[in-house]
């Protein structure tokens, strides 16, 4: 934060924040999960030192427009979470309703067309001991995958809360909860992406 | 939870952060398209990431916002993983 910003806060009689938005405990959660996927990733890019070719061939065969798509998908769910977000400190929990149900929308996009792509592997007789470049492949995309499951339960959760107008501009905890969880799967889609899919 | 976000003036700051990470997105897509590779590209490709995560951090997260090591959380955690991608791709190709 800015110290210009932060002279304004003050003004407003606001102090300013310690700790993220949301419960503590879903950030704990998220720097264990981060974790996870920052070992995956250097393991990713360590192993390809020794298969280089192997990882660009078969990486070039990936489709890199359904990676757009789902890399679109998550960016535009997580703006509206963060919509959804600030309606739900504005006092307006229809709205914020409509944004986190609009999110969970984009994720469900992601999911389809995550899983049209599994479907291609699997018809084509691609699994997790086809060599190493699919192993990784699989893996690290399937375990982003589990997340965005457990992000759009939690976001689905959210919303119904919200649209029954549980949330108040001093009490909305959950939604700020709900979208951080959200936005880490976004962040480490962001890293997976240009790895998996462009870099060479 | 204070997080503000501004709203004057026609497009509120973090439509214009949603719009610059599309952006980026997209022109990271385009060079995977066009087949280039190479230490300068991979670098660029994974700064790009690096430089969503951060906006992704500081704007959407409302991390911006807050004081302390909370503040700088996600760009610690960027700068790991980044480092060891880049190290990495440079090491492969030097060798």
């Amino acid at each position: 934060m800015t110290a210009e910003a932060a002279i304004q806060q003050q003004r407003r009689g606001l102090a300013v924040p310690r700790f993220p938005p949301g419960d503590l405990a879903i950030w704990i959660f998220i720097l264990a999960e981060l974790l996870v996927f920052a070992l995956f990733f250097a393991a990713y890019a360590f192993t390809r030192m020794q298969h280089i070719a192997l990882f660009d061939r078969y990486q070039a065969m990936l489709n890199r427009d359904a990676a757009l798509i789902n890399t679109l998908a998550l960016l535009t769910a997580s703006y509206f979470v963060m919509r959804g977000v600030v309606a739900a400190r504005e006092g307006q929990g229809r709205l914020c309703a409509r944004w986190t149900w609009a999110a969970v929308g984009m994720g469900a996009l992601f999911l389809v067309v995550k899983s049209s792509e599994y479907a291609h592997h699997l018809h084509a007789g691609i699994n997790l001991s086809t060599n190493t470049f699919y192993m990784f492949y699989l893996s690290l995309t399937f375990f982003h995958f589990l997340h965005v499951i457990l992000g759009m339960v939690i976001l689905v959760a959210v919303a119904l809360k919200a649209g029954r107008g549980g949330y108040t501009p001093e009490e909305h905890t959950g939604v700020e909860t709900g979208a951080s969880y959200w936005h880490m799967v976004d962040l480490v889609w962001l890293v997976l992406f240009p790895l998996v899919y462009v870099m060479k | 939870m204070n997080t503000s976000f501004p709203t004057r003036g026609l497009i509120r700051p973090c439509t214009l952060v949603y719009a610059l990470l599309i952006g980026l997105t997209c022109v990271t897509w385009m060079i995977g398209r066009s087949g280039v590779g190479g230490p300068g590209v991979s670098l660029l490709v994974l700064g790009f990431a690096l430089l969503k995560g951060h906006l992704i951090g500081d704007w959407f997260m409302g991390l911006r916002d807050v004081r302390g090591i909370w503040r700088w959380v996600v760009a610690i955690w960027l700068l790991v993983p980044g480092g060891l991608i880049a190290l990495a791709f440079l090491l492969s190709f030097r060798g």
